[in-house]
């Protein structure tokens, strides 16, 4: 071999170790620094490929662990353990496309936060973290969300959870000096540090006490006594008692937000009742309002009924003029009876027909009698209800008002005579009247 | 103190399984000894 090619490998190898040492000390990244560069000193270099497949894996990135062991695979297609690493992860479908979905998680929630919607990124990041936890990108983005928002304590479990994992990574370390500035740990750290190391030397006149056993005398043992029961009672009064009342008030409030709850439901349950009783009470009123007037008003459906019972009665009995009077007094538009509507229809046939002319006879006779002029205007009027456009009729209405001396009466029903019927004979009639 | 649009910034997608194939295909594999060969190649034409 190429004495060059064998000095390539042997920088290689060298990396290699490195690398296997640092992912040893979980410095993953600058393991995956120094197997990177293994590679590019030698591609065929499998132990160092497969490892590195190991750390993508490790920190949640399972594609990048794919693309780097399916290569291995293929460089190097016996022996290998990545093979046994692929089936690993294919034989858990579950697994794989878990970290598939987290790892499009963290996609779009990388999106979201470059785009200004840092809380949806938060919210993704924390439900895909709870799978994950080893995500360490995604830690690290919601370490410096959180840190955006100022959270500092939530930013740093996150990066504590990176630093578990990959326990020098660079980024983390960052973060985390930040975030322990903001919450005051950096601080305290500092002053254990100089504690730790720092000593004074010995003065000349320093003097060192040395512990010394002294017997407690009978008293002294009582008044010990005594102050350790203050203390305690100062305990229990100061520390326990508290605890116990808060305890028990909240397990009060508790029991009386319970009781509230049920006496809102109780009062709603009673207004509903209350509703529906109103209800049930108006739809009374209304069916009894309704009943009545069904049963005595004379508009009402049960006195039609009636009314065309003694119409046809009328009829039976070859008894025209009733029937035509009767008829003229029924509303048949409350009749909505689909099984009458043919005998409706019949009946309006036959007093368009004929019944305006008995009416129109009938108010003649009225008129020959003495005192009958009210009688005669009402059949009149009874036979205009069943053909209006009787000018013969109306003409007569005319005269018997201006009999009466109602001249403005008259003259209007002279005036629709002359206006709607001109070249009836009655026209030149009821002009003469009106005094044209 | 952080610049967060920096920061930000230097978050990069993850490669997602669908993605591998093509991530696979353009993976670059030359090492250094690929160059060196290469480079003498070049220096005997």
């Amino acid at each position: 071999m190429d004495i060059r090619i064998t000095k390539n490998h042997q920088i290689a190898n060298s990396y290699y170790n490195l690398g296997l040492e640092k992912a040893k000390r979980r410095d993953l990244t600058g393991a995956a620094e120094a197997l990177k560069r293994a590679l590019r000193f030698n591609k065929f270099h499998t132990d160092a490929r497969n490892l590195l497949g190991l750390i993508y894996d490790e920190v949640g990135e399972a594609g990048a662990a794919m693309v780097q062991w399916v290569l291995s695979l293929n460089l190097q297609e016996q022996d290998n353990v990545a093979a046994e690493y692929l089936r690993e992860v294919q034989g858990r479908r579950s697994y794989l496309e878990a970290a598939d979905q987290a790892t499009k998680k963290f996609n779009q929630a990388l999106i979201y936060a470059q785009n200004d919607n840092e809380d949806l990124a938060v919210l993704l990041l924390m439900r895909m973290l709870s799978e994950f936890p080893n995500y360490i990108k995604a830690q690290l983005l919601l370490a410096l969300l959180y840190m955006l928002h100022e959270d500092f304590t939530k930013a740093g479990r996150c990066l504590y959870q990176v630093l578990k994992v990959d326990m020098f990574n660079p980024l983390a370390q960052r973060y985390m000096a930040i975030v322990k500035e903001n919450t005051g740990r950096a601080e305290i750290e500092k002053r254990k540090i100089k504690n730790a190391f720092s000593h004074r030397q010995m003065q000349d006149d320093d003097i060192i006490i040395p512990p010394s056993y002294r017997e407690n005398t009978g008293w002294q043992s009582v008044l010990n006594i005594l102050v350790g029961l203050a203390m305690g009672v100062a305990v229990i009064f100061f520390l326990v008692m508290p605890t116990n009342r808060e305890a028990l008030n909240v397990e009060h409030n508790q029991e009386l937000q319970l009781y509230m709850e049920q006496l809102n439901q109780r009062s709603i349950t009673i207004d509903d009742l209350n509703r529906r009783m109103t209800e049930a009470e108006q739809a009374k009123q209304t069916a009894e309002q309704n009943l009545e007037n069904l049963l005595n008003d004379n508009g009402g459906v049960l006195k039609q009924y009636q009314t065309l019972i003694q119409i046809l009665d009328a009829y039976r009995q070859k008894d025209l003029r009733t029937a035509a009077f009767l008829y003229t007094q029924m509303d048949v538009s409350v009749l909505n009876d689909e099984t009458i509507q043919d005998t409706l229809t019949w009946l309006a046939h036959e007093m368009t027909a004929d019944g305006w002319q008995v009416l129109q006879q009938m108010g003649d006779e009225a008129l020959a009698r003495q005192g009958g002029t009210a009688s005669a205007i009402d059949y009149y009027q009874r036979s205009l209800q069943l053909k209006s456009d009787n000018p013969q009729v109306i003409y007569q209405i005319g005269l018997i008002y201006m009999s009466l001396e109602d001249t403005d009466t008259a003259n209007q029903y002279f005036g629709d005579v002359i206006m709607n019927y001109p070249n009836s004979e009655y026209a030149a009639a009821a002009q003469n009247q009106r005094g044209y | 103190m952080l610049n967060f649009e920096e920061e930000l910034n230097r978050f990069k997608p993850s490669l997602e399984v669908g993605d591998v194939e093509e991530a696979i295909r353009k993976e670059d594999l030359t090492d250094m000894t690929d160059l060196m060969m290469i480079l003498l190649k070049e220096k005997k034409e």
